[in-house]
């Protein structure tokens, strides 16, 4: 007779078995990238808390995330976008730095008071942005108002951010905390640090003047069902809004990136992306936390990113993007649907052991 | 070990079954109302829950869904614990081993039902479905239930049953509804595209007026109908009938209904050797199914022909047994006992006259068009041909008409270099006076066997018929036979009774000397093992401790222990008697304590 316990988890053996998992997908991707290219650049609008501003986003390049290398997040298809050989000198990082001002020049009116740079990594690891390099490109952007740029939580130190605030930045640290659950962070989507290092990392930046951390959260890792992953997420964004030096909380909804495990169980009718419903729903049950509270869901209305009945999608879409701007949750009065009985069946019936009710 | 599950009756895979709460449930059925969920563990830790009778508590699980990879199953997952009250555990198609689940054949622990998370990608792909059926019900004791939820409509949820399913909810009907989308038997319709509402289930029959919650209802209506005709045919032995018919409906159900009848092991071992139901040959798949097959085989290399006569092959007749149908009347007559009868029909083969009441040859009834697929001749030509590789005969004559019986024989005389003699002129009809006289012309100069020799012959062949090549003679050497065909009794040279024929089934029914006689031979017996007790009427689960594993429902079984020795008719196939821990194994007839 087994022991009466539900407590079965063991985080090596689970670990090994995602990473081992995560590799043999990852060895599918062959493509390969120049290094003196960002991965990808974009202009846009951001809410922070000094009011929504004109933005850079950059993803750079650098050589791409050494946890994915052995393994990584179920749901993340970023790694296949770095370089091989996996380190990318200072000078090619500063080309793509350059690449992105020439965008910018090219196509916004005039520099973006806000900067946001991603690395598919850390940003703040030393073993992929060098301290070199990274005061460079503190210097560079010493004339904006605000840089996010991302990192994991054990490398968020002090004088890696007053690099940036010296500059006359505000320097804020996007960490991927994905959900506040620990358990849900190991055993879903296989990243390897508790809610504990990102309050530390939080506690670090309360301490610097014009530091503080932008928490991001995934909404529905793989294997948890649509009610599941909303009530995470709800529990999340309240966690991370009362951990003082996190200012803003991103919640995003998992899309279904090619050569991870999200794709695998996707493919296979055993995934699916979360209702934008369930975005609405959790904006509008956090509005009134001490947070910035914004969802950007990427790729909405496809059967690979967040969606509803597609009728829908882009009015739902709409109106998260305006309570990202306003944080308003009268927004979301506004929009209405005859398929939002079929997700409050959903949420309603789905369960670890019949999910997904619906594609 | 299953308190809370028992089944009560059987037709091929599927089951008719309680699960026995403070409210017992029908299966197959929807387990909505009853199931309660302690929770993911991917989510959170969980509390061991109490659990009580009135709900099927499912265990704190990790369910992995489609595409899951088998190394992630190995390492999260769950060791079910073993509880008091009824449970459920959640494994995946692929996982079911990974779980610590008791061996099958080890049922004192373990849950009383199983949830397969996965079940979901497996609808609409024949193949999936029936392998995850197949590999999960074979993983898991035989009297525990198999439950699939979020993936029943009333269209595909006969075939899930079919296929071994016990239990479902209502949720993919539900979400349907909420779609608008209104459910049959036969298909999804979009409510907007309904000029009028084709169920009588609501006394709304305007679609404009019918909205998606009307649909709601409707749909888990429509589905709980569904069952409803399940398990009534469950109950008639008249399911898989249904089935050929219903499938047709959705082009994976039948390749599903296809794909389980090439699992041969898993169907053949769970259908019985009898039926008092008609079995019911209209589609083209009813000569893949188990019954038809079983007899093609059995009759190809067990059976063996002992007449010394010609051979007269004729075509079947609409009235069963064939030797009371008004053709074969006039067969007879022409034959007089001069010759060993074997008739040729679709789907069954060919039916030696020794076997014209087992069933399932006296039992099915076909469409008769005259119309011969190829795949019907292809097939009873098959079946001719093993069957006259294994008998030889001094002459065949073949009293057939033109409609596909006369290609058939041909194909079979020339793949076979025989030499064969038509008595049916062309075009003509084996009933006309030409034919019958040219018949009884033809057997002009032969010899009748006696009436002791057909009866001693009928009761070998069904002998070897049901337990195995040669079982006839080694069970019945030195015997004699009374009463009057077709409930030809067996007795020893001491006037003893040890068989008698059971007319309905073509089958022999023992006596307690007859069962001796049986252990002592060396025809293959079938035994159940029992434990120290003196069974009366039935033998249930419990206290069966091994059974052979070619036993099948409707067998005549040994049944033997410590203290008894007795006879009977099996109730349950032999591996289903060995996992279970509930039900009637076995139905004694005679048994003597020692």
């Amino acid at each position: 007779m087994s022991t009466p316990t539900p407590e079965v988890y063991e985080q090596g053996k689970g670990m090994d078995a995602h990473n081992q998992v995560m590799r043999e997908i990852r060895s599918e991707k062959e493509a390969s990238y120049d290094p003196h290219q960002p991965t990808r650049v974009w202009l846009d609008e951001d809410n922070t808390p000094d009011g929504v501003k004109e933005s850079l986003t950059i993803i750079l390049n650098t050589g791409g995330c050494r946890w994915a290398r052995a393994g990584g997040c179920t749901m993340c298809g970023y790694v296949a976008e770095s370089v091989d050989g996996g380190s990318v000198s200072h000078d090619a990082l500063l080309d793509q730095i350059d690449v992105c001002l020439s965008h910018e020049a090219e196509n916004a009116d005039g520099p973006a008071p806000l900067i946001k740079i991603y690395t598919s990594g850390s940003f703040l690891d030393e073993r992929e942005v060098g301290a070199e390099t990274r005061r460079a490109i503190a210097e560079t952007f010493g004339d904006r108002e605000r840089i996010v740029l991302e990192s994991l939580p054990d490398f968020v130190d002090r004088e890696k951010l007053t690099d940036f605030t010296d500059e006359g930045l505000q320097a804020d640290i996007a960490i991927g905390l994905e959900t506040a659950t620990d358990r849900v962070r190991h055993d879903c989507v296989n990243k390897y640090f508790d809610f504990a290092d990102f309050e530390d990392a939080c506690s670090t930046a309360a301490e610097v003047e014009n530091a503080g951390i932008k928490a991001y959260l995934l909404m529905k890792p793989p294997f948890l069902s649509e009610p599941e992953a909303v009530e995470d997420m709800i529990s999340s964004i309240e966690r991370c809004a009362d951990v003082s030096g996190c200012h803003t909380v991103s919640m995003n909804p998992c899309n279904v990136q090619r050569y991870t495990m999200v794709d695998e169980l996707h493919f296979r009718d055993g995934y699916r992306p979360p209702w934008l419903w369930s975005v609405a729903h959790v904006l509008e049950e956090t509005a009134d936390v001490d947070s910035i509270v914004v969802s950007d869901p990427v790729g909405h209305g496809s059967d690979r990113g967040a969606h509803n009945c597609k009728e829908c999608d882009d009015l739902v879409q709409k109106a998260i993007k305006d309570f990202d701007l306003r944080q308003d949750p009268s927004v979301f009065e506004q929009v209405s649907c005859e398929c939002e009985a079929t997700w409050d069946a959903v949420m309603d019936l789905e369960r670890g052991y019949n999910q997904p009710l619906t594609r | 070990m299953t308190d809370y599950f028992e089944i009560h009756a059987r037709d091929g895979a599927a089951r008719l079954g309680e699960l026995r709460l403070s409210e017992s449930v029908r299966t197959p059925g929807l387990v909505d109302d009853v199931l309660s969920d302690a929770g993911s563990l991917w989510a959170a830790e969980r509390e061991l829950p109490k659990g009580d009778e009135s709900a099927l508590t499912v265990l704190p699980h990790r369910g992995f869904p489609g595409g899951t990879d088998e190394e992630v199953q190995q390492s999260f997952a769950v060791e079910y614990p073993d509880v008091e009250f009824p449970s459920a555990a959640v494994v995946s198609s692929e996982s079911a081993e990974f779980h610590g689940i008791p061996e099958p054949d080890d049922p004192e622990t373990g849950a009383d039902a199983y949830i397969v998370s996965d079940a979901r990608s497996a609808i609409g792909h024949g193949a999936a479905l029936v392998e995850a059926v197949v590999s999960v019900r074979e993983a898991i004791p035989a009297d525990t239930a198999l439950i699939f939820s979020g993936v029943a409509t009333p269209r595909n949820v006969a075939l899930l049953a079919y296929a071994g399913v016990d239990a479902f909810d209502a949720s993919r009907a539900i979400i349907k509804g909420t779609q608008g989308k209104y459910l049959t038997s036969e298909a999804e319709y979009f409510l907007e595209d309904l000029e009028e509402l084709p169920s009588p289930l609501s006394e709304e029959t305007d679609p404009e007026a019918f909205d998606r919650e009307d649909c709601v209802e409707h749909n888990v209506a429509a589905l709980e109908a569904e069952l409803s005709i399940v398990r009534q045919r469950v109950r008639d032995g008249r399911l898989r009938d249904y089935i050929e018919g219903q499938a047709r409906h959705d082009q994976w159900l039948t390749a599903a209904m296809r794909e389980l009848d090439d699992q041969w092991s898993y169907l053949e071992e769970r259908t019985p050797i009898l039926r008092e139901a008609d079995l019911d040959a209209s589609t083209s798949d009813a000569i893949r199914r188990v019954e038809i097959q079983r007899f093609a085989d059995r009759v190809t290399s067990r059976y063996r022909n002992r007449f010394k006569n010609p051979l007269v092959l004729t075509p079947c007749s609409a009235k069963k047994p064939y030797s009371e149908s008004q053709s074969h009347g006039q067969f007879h007559d022409a034959i007089q006992w001069r010759a060993h009868q074997v008739s040729m029909t679709s789907p069954i083969g060919v039916v030696p006259q020794e076997l014209e009441t087992t069933y399932p040859a006296q039992h099915y009834d076909s469409v008769v068009t005259g119309r011969w697929s190829e795949d019907e001749k292809q097939f009873v030509a098959t079946v001719l041909e093993r069957y006259l590789e294994r008998n030889q005969y001094p002459r065949i004559v073949a009293h057939v008409p033109d409609e596909g019986y006369r290609d058939i024989v041909e194909r079979v005389e020339e793949s076979l270099d025989l030499n064969v003699t038509y008595t049916v002129a062309k075009g003509a009809h084996p009933t006309d006076e030409e034919s019958i006289a040219a018949l009884s012309s033809e057997l002009s100069g032969e010899l009748k066997y006696s009436k002791r020799e057909r009866e001693h012959n009928t009761v070998r062949a069904i002998a070897d018929y049901l337990l195995g090549d040669g079982a006839g003679d080694k069970l019945f050497t030195d015997i004699q036979t009374t009463s009057r065909y077709p409930k030809i009794q067996v007795r020893d040279s001491e006037e003893t009774q040890l068989a008698t024929m059971v007319r309905q089934y073509g089958t022999l029914s023992f006596t307690l000397e007859g069962a001796k006689q049986w252990v002592e031979s060396d025809a293959p017996v079938k035994r159940v093992k029992i434990d120290n007790f003196v069974p009366h009427g039935s033998v249930l689960a419990p206290g069966i401790v091994d059974a052979d594993e070619n036993i099948r429902v409707g067998d005549e079984v040994i049944v033997e222990g410590p203290k008894a020795f007795g006879v009977g008719r099996a109730e349950m196939f032999g591996t289903e008697m060995v996992e279970s821990t509930r039900g009637i194994g076995a139905e004694i007839r005679h048994v003597e304590e020692r």
